[in-house]
């Protein structure tokens, strides 16, 4: 048995799965994590460094890092990558002004080697408000299926309402299983 | 051994018998010891993995570098189908190479680690670059609806490069989105049934005096100049970026101020306000009232009596205790009230 097959199954025992969420400022990171926690998300302020939440969910203990989006933050993001299973990129669907600003940022982090083995989910955040982009123009905008070096998916959700958090959460946990868990 | 022992208690006293008994016993433990020694080697052997090693690592790791190196040197020229897949194998046959390194790095002296870390690095910068020379980006644009007939040449010629003629995001118009742009020296009005639970976007004004009654869902600034605009409550956050001299006046649950200068904020705020790049930005008290007021921030959900105008976080001066000079509160004596 070697080193690799015995991590795994301490994971395996634990179920433990750490996941990144990032994207720009004001793109609702913070009430996507509250609203999928079943939290107030009327007091929320823009994030000034980080949150992190651990929750139970389909069996598996996750623990969510979100971390603040401003400008002056970004550099910060680095420090959040190590050991990362799943990565939720969250975008303003209806901030069109920024969707290249996004991109990049985006493929920026996809080279980054420590982020190398995580799961990309693609959040297209805000779709209850009534200019928003649909999650066909987000995929063409952040080129997605250009993306070849991860595993990801795109889902189109409100945190206002909670719509699709939960589908795209479950895609995420059920990928990151495939992986980690049950492929040997 | 027994024989031995035998022999030696019948002839043990015949020293003319002694020297080959001797040496008959030293051969057999010299051979006993050779042979614990043998088993002690094959067990140490069945124990190590021949893929633990240093060496069978650092050739396993070089041999698939040439490999992709080669695929990489095989994309030049090639046509755009052939690169696509050649530079899809290399990209995969690289993750490949990282999680064997990852898989190796218990065994591995720092030094053989850092030597194959550089040249994972090396390996997907050429990758970038080579994909970069083959294929160059796509720009995004929006266009204009195609027709059902259309979509099939659409289709057929989607491997073309686009044509220039697209245009760019920052400047394509979104029928659905409720706002202004591109105006100077005007005043603008919006009521309450236009602006209800849209996003207002206001870009590009100079010179103007902006009134949104109602209750917008969420609000974007972006290069505002000289204007004043006073909006009702808005139910989640607002994003202000580049704007100047300007007055800005609404209720809010989150705002978020970029790149702004000499500007005055009437805020009604119910978690936190920030600024980032942001110089001689004054904040109030929010001041103005309109006759559906009361009635608007019902509707947006806003606590009317939670008001954090003045907690204002500023992202480049993080320094508690000491107080940004990027923003300060409005004199009351300078404050304004708006009808």
């Amino acid at each position: 048995m070697g080193l690799r097959t015995i991590l795994k199954k301490m994971k395996q025992k634990e179920r433990e799965m750490r996941l990144l969420m990032l994207g720009l400022d004001n793109a609702g990171k913070t009430t996507i994590l509250k609203k999928f926690n079943g939290e107030d998300i009327t007091t929320i302020s823009p994030t000034l460094g980080f949150n992190i939440k651990t929750l139970e969910h389909k069996g598996f203990k996750l623990n969510i890092w979100d971390v603040g989006g401003q400008k002056s933050l970004r550099s910060y993001w680095r420090n959040y990558f190590e050991s990362t299973d799943g990565l939720v990129w969250v975008v303003d669907s209806a901030d069109r002004l920024r969707l290249e600003d996004c991109r990049q940022e985006l493929s920026a982090l996809l080279l980054e080697e420590r982020l190398a083995g995580a799961t990309l989910l693609v959040f297209a955040n805000k779709q209850d408000l009534p200019g928003a982009l649909s999650k066909e123009a987000i995929k063409d905008a952040l080129a997605l299926d250009e993306i070849k070096s991860h595993h990801w998916c795109i889902i189109d959700c409100s945190a206002v309402t909670g719509e699709h958090l939960l589908a795209g959460v479950d895609w995420l946990l059920d990928d990151i299983a495939a992986r980690i868990f049950t492929s040997d | 051994m027994d024989a031995t022992v035998e022999m030696n208690m019948e002839k043990g006293f015949n020293g003319e018998n002694c020297a080959p008994n001797i040496q008959e016993r030293l051969q057999k433990r010299n051979q006993a010891r050779i042979e614990d020694a043998e088993r002690k080697k094959e067990t140490k052997q069945s124990q190590s993995v021949a893929e633990e090693k240093g060496e069978y690592f650092s050739n396993a790791f070089n041999t698939e570098r040439a490999c992709i190196d080669e695929l990489l040197s095989n994309c030049s020229g090639a046509d755009r189908a052939v690169v696509t897949q050649k530079l899809e194998e290399a990209t995969a046959k690289t993750l490949q190479l990282q999680k064997f390194l990852s898989d190796s790095i218990l065994f591995l002296t720092p030094y053989e680690l850092s030597k194959a870390q550089a040249a994972l690095q090396k390996l997907q910068s050429s990758i970038a670059e080579t994909r970069e020379e083959a294929m160059p980006k796509k720009k995004f644009a929006f266009r204009g609806r195609t027709k059902a007939s259309d979509k099939v040449s659409a289709k057929a010629s989607a491997a073309a490069p686009r044509d220039s003629a697209v245009t760019k995001v920052d400047g394509a118009p979104n029928p659905k989105q409720c706002g202004f742009t591109n105006m100077s020296n005007e005043l603008l009005t919006k009521t309450a049934e236009e602006v209800l639970n849209q996003d207002m976007l206001l870009t590009h004004l100079t010179n103007c005096k902006v009134r949104l009654y109602g209750t917008p869902s969420t609000l974007h600034l972006k290069h505002i100049d000289n204007c004043e605009i006073l909006c009702g409550p808005v139910s989640t956050s607002v994003f202000v970026d580049h704007c100047s001299n300007s007055t800005l006046v609404f209720p809010c649950q989150q705002l978020r101020t970029h790149h702004t200068t000499n500007t005055q904020v009437y805020l009604h705020v119910t978690s936190r306000a920030i600024i980032e790049d942001c110089h001689g930005v004054s904040f109030a008290p929010f001041s103005w009232s309109y006759p559906t007021l009361h009635e608007d921030f019902a509707v947006s959900g806003l606590n009317r009596d939670t008001n954090n105008w003045s907690q204002v976080d500023d992202f480049n001066w993080l320094a508690a205790g000491t107080p940004s000079p990027n923003w300060s509160v409005l004199r009351e004596e300078d404050r304004k009230t708006f009808l």
